[in-house]
């Protein structure tokens, strides 16, 4: 039996020989992702709790469990968790730390320590962020957004989410910074840019997002703070600032945020197609190509969050048409995944499912954003459940489906092993069902003037809020069920060797399954592209030495 | 309460059916476009099946360059039009009408009220239209009793007429929003700015105001109402001095009392005989309406007798059940934070918390600024209760002392 990472690992400082000191200190990326995983998904059940708590709450009007400040902490505390500490580090620290070196042939990413700093730097921001729930006025109460002058004027712990944000942030630049660095510098010999796969687009492009906009909501954050606690009058009115700009400094970073989310997701999307349809990818180019102008006109179109904010009607115009040009290159993504299909042999394994799953419900998603980019029809949607089923149609069922989908496809890879198919399926299920029946009601609600972040609601919206809650029990049943099934899978699955999927690209030709440390035996040289198949089987074999034997 | 919206038609602004249809040919092109791509996944998912296909069969078509114009081209064509219904159902939304041909209010939002000022009428007076809503009663286990009540906060417009709203907050408050679902408009109402939205309203009736804008405690009871009234009714209103129009627009507490003439012949604020007798006088809900329906002359007042049927119905009702609470008007709405320690009037639980029964403005900023040490218990320090909400609570609680 070789060693597999799991037995040997390279430190950050010195060479401990307790396991859990060399879990704390390793610098294996893979490791690491694991780490960010279980930590994550930690968090991410926190804040699914949180949430069941508001849609309990919300199942009948008037006041029920919590009163109304509770409330607007409970979602506060389910936002900032799942934006900053699950969802915008999510798939970059998970697979982009586990995959993307596997997949460009690397041993590790560029600066490993700095990879492990950086865990423990998230970590640092996880708990200034929770610890203010048992300090003082509690948890902050300003929803995520933290918008002025209401988060300089509550008396909650704004100042500790406020500090955790900024923290995360520095992890979010570190993590950049060392994908940015690592794909162009590590990349196997022979592998130009369009030879990678399109995960490692995915997470180029994100890493882009990462560096070049998080420094401003990073500035905004320590702008607020010094405004809170100093009164400079930069946002505050009553000093003579203006609140608006706030929000505008805000979005900024926290429009390209949400591809900063989706990018690597629409990674691990035109992994699975293929592989699943045996055969190679449509328009390779044109996807590539889309992430990289999707990052980029992501910056330009932060305005359309402020169409009722009072902005100038030509700025609205702007704004509303640029934003339209972010729907162009995701539809053509979704027409090439499709087109991926057209004369394949379609595997409905469980990553496939969840794939296709994705691409009904962010495609809900996706052409509810574009309501809402009509200026005039967003006048009436903003801030109401529309908006609110919206973005889960797009986080939840997009990025995070498309993380559980990549959770199953890569599971093997990380393990080993493989978890029970046809539970797995029946999980899939139970989540797809569930997921529609919270959200797609609101949408409904939304259009009838529902406002968000209503702790209590005329009665007549209580039959959407009703439907909504028994779709909340189905879907965290079909969650608590997907892990319970992926947990036996590592525990007791059978070992299926290195390569279970028959994909072709780099991370599944390695030597051992679990990958050893250093992962790949020799850098292999790639001369060919990432999802070749013939007749259905890879074009491309490796002997044991990463040479060619095809 | 359940005006909001009648299904997905109603339209109670002229600019509503503009953002219908600009909603309606969205959701036409995005179900083309979602089954453009949902049914041929599903068909191929089903045609090229595993079960189905022999590997020999498995094409790798990688590209298709007149499919890749058309799906690039089209899509973008049918965009194009969602950013032109977008654009001009938002001009006829933010094209504000001309002052001259229109009413101007000003709006004030503040946590959690919104406050109307209305332009000096011909005999100079300034209707000035603000207060809280009432929340939803409950019983202990959280049971809506009641229903909440916007009370008398309305903002009053003749149908048919082009309003303009200059909306603005204090600057020590935080960024609220006016919505109006049936009306579809919505503008953030911004500290120390003042922003604009106008509408005309094409239907009478009592629409919903909701504040969209996250701002804190009370939110979600960030209510009011547009009342819109028949042109010669609200001129009436207009130009007269009272604070609600007659008719059947407003509910509830003084308004009622006042608006149907009790008050000529009744004190309601102190125990004096004037004509009839003090309403402070404890009454049953059934023997105020047993008057009101039949009149009065039982006693033999010196002014002769109260004739029957002066008011009827609902309206009726609502003063019987007011009367007979003690007419306690409207409680603050920062009382219920009050009101669980010391009780629904203000005059305390025993063993929990004080009568507050005397208590005046200056005490009650003394103690919402520093908390108090009792001898029961302590109460906590409310140092951001705004001023006027503090003035509102002693005046309740003076209204509670008779």
């Amino acid at each position: 039996m070789s060693k597999t990472y799991f037995d040997e690992t390279h430190c950050a400082i010195g060479h401990p020989k307790s396991t859990f000191m060399q879990w704390m200190l390793t610098i294996d990326h893979k490791r690491i992702g694991i780490m960010y995983a279980a930590v994550m998904f930690t968090f991410f059940f926190v804040a699914v709790a949180t949430a069941f708590l508001m849609r309990l709450e919300l199942f009948a009007p008037g006041q029920q469990y919590i009163d109304g400040n509770t409330f607007n902490q409970a979602f506060t505390l389910h936002g900032v968790i799942m934006i900053f500490l699950f969802i915008v580090p999510g798939i970059p620290a998970i697979f982009g730390n586990i995959v993307m070196p596997l997949m460009i042939g690397a041993k590790d990413v560029s600066f490993p320590r700095l990879n492990w700093f950086t865990f423990w730097l998230y970590i640092l921001g996880c708990i200034i962020a929770v610890s203010s729930l048992w300090v003082g006025n509690g948890f902050a109460d300003t929803g995520w957004t933290f918008y002025a002058p209401y988060s300089i004027n509550t008396n909650t712990n704004v100042i500790f989410t406020l500090v955790a944000a900024f923290i995360l942030g520095m992890a979010s630049i570190l993590t950049g910074l060392n994908f940015l660095v690592t794909i162009h510098r590590l990349r196997a010999p022979g592998m130009t840019f369009f030879k990678m796969p399109l995960f490692v687009w995915g997470i180029y492009a994100t890493a882009w997002i990462q560096l070049l906009a998080t420094p401003v909501v990073g500035i905004t954050l320590v702008l607020a703070i010094m405004e809170k606690y100093f009164g400079i009058g930069i946002f505050d009115p009553a000093k003579g600032g203006d609140p608006v700009l706030f929000e505008h400094l805000f979005w900024i970073y926290s429009h390209p945020a949400v591809y900063l989310m989706i990018l690597p997701a629409f990674g691990i999307m035109s992994e699975i197609i293929p592989v699943f349809s045996r055969r190679e990818i449509f328009g390779y180019r044109t996807i590539a190509l889309s992430s990289a102008s999707i990052a980029g006109i992501g910056y330009l179109v932060w305005g359309h969050h402020l169409y009722t904010s009072g902005m100038a009607d030509i700025a609205k115009t702007v704004f509303s048409f640029l934003t339209f040009f972010v729907a162009i290159p995701t539809g053509i993504k979704f027409y090439d995944w499709i087109a991926t299909m057209y004369k394949g042999k379609i595997v409905l394994a469980t990553p496939m499912l969840w794939a296709l799953g994705t691409i009904i419900t962010f495609a809900i998603g996706g052409l509810t954003g574009v309501t809402i980019a009509m200026i005039g029809v967003d006048i009436h949607l903003q801030d109401t459940y529309y908006t609110v089923a919206h973005f889960h149609y797009a986080m939840l069922g997009g990025v995070v489906f498309l993380l559980f989908a990549g959770m199953h496809y890569w599971f093997p890879l990380v393990t080993g092993r493989m978890y029970n198919e046809s539970h797995a399926k029946v999980a899939f299920y139970l989540n797809f069902i569930g997921f529609n029946l919270l959200w797609f009601p609101m949408f409904i609600a939304g259009y009838l003037g529902m406002p968000r972040r209503y702790f209590d609601y005329l009665p007549e919206f209580q039959i959407y809020h009703q439907a909504s809650f028994v779709g909340a029990v189905i879907f965290i049943t079909g969650l608590i069920y997907m892990f319970y099934v992926l947990i036996q899978g590592w525990r007791k699955g059978p070992k299926v060797g290195v390569n279970p999927w028959r994909a072709t690209t780099l991370e599944w030709h390695l030597p051992s399954s679990p990958p050893p440390l250093e992962n790949h035996s020799k850098v292999p040289y790639v001369d060919f592209d990432p999802y070749e198949y013939h007749h259905g089987e890879p074009v491309v074999k490796f002997d044991e030495n990463m040479r060619r034997i095809d | 309460m359940s005006n909001s919206l009648q299904g997905f038609d109603a339209r109670a602004a002229t600019f509503a059916a503009d953002v219908e249809q600009a909603f309606w040919v969205n959701f036409w092109i995005s179900i083309i476009l979602f089954l453009s791509v949902v049914v041929p996944m599903i068909y191929f998912a089903w045609k090229y099946n595993a079960n189905k296909v022999k590997n020999e069969d498995i094409e790798n078509v990688t590209h298709n360059t007149a499919l890749e114009i058309a799906w690039t081209l089209i899509p973008t064509a049918m965009l194009m039009v969602l950013f032109y219904f977008g654009y001009t159902s938002m001009q006829v939304l933010r094209t504000m009408p001309a002052e001259s041909e229109s009413i101007v209010v000003k709006v004030e939002g503040s946590k959690w009220k919104w406050r109307y000022e209305y332009p000096a009428n011909a005999s100079g007076h300034v209707h000035k239209i603000g207060g809280a809503f009432e929340k939803p009663k409950l019983d202990e286990k959280g049971k809506v009793l009641e229903k909440g009540s916007m009370g008398i906060t309305a903002l009053y417009v003749p149908v048919n007429t082009n309003v303009i709203l200059e909306m603005t907050a204090p600057k020590n408050d935080v960024i609220h929003a006016f919505y109006v679902p049936a009306f579809r408009m919505k503008e953030d109402v911004v500290p120390g700015r003042t922003t604009k939205q106008w509408f005309n309203a094409t239907e009478i009736g009592e629409y919903d105001v909701e504040c969209a804008e996250y701002c804190g405690t009370d939110h979600s009871y960030m209510y009011s109402r547009i009342v819109v009234l028949p042109k010669a009714e609200y001129d009436a209103w207009f130009n007269s001095t009272e604070d609600t129009p007659k008719g059947n627009y407003t509910k509830t507490g003084d308004a009622l009392l006042l608006r149907h003439g009790c008050t000529q012949c009744h004190a309601i604020e102190t125990g004096e005989m004037k004509i009839g007798p003090s309403l402070k006088t404890r009454l049953s809900k059934e023997q105020v309406l047993d008057v009101i329906k039949n009149g009065q002359n039982k006693l033999g007042y010196d002014m002769g007798a109260m004739p029957g049927g002066l008011v009827a119905g609902a309206d009726a009702e609502e003063i019987a059940a007011y009367v007979a609470g003690g007419m306690k008007g409207q409680q603050p709405a920062s009382f219920s934070a009050c009101s669980s320690c010391h009780g629904e009037d203000g005059k305390g639980m025993g063993g929990m918390a004080p009568d507050l029964i005397g208590y005046d403005a200056p005490l009650l900023s003394h103690v919402f600024k520093n908390g108090k040490e009792g001898m029961i218990g302590r109460m906590p320090a409310y140092p951001d209760m705004p001023e006027d909400e503090i003035s509102a609570i002693a005046e309740y609680l003076e209204k509670n002392s008779k």
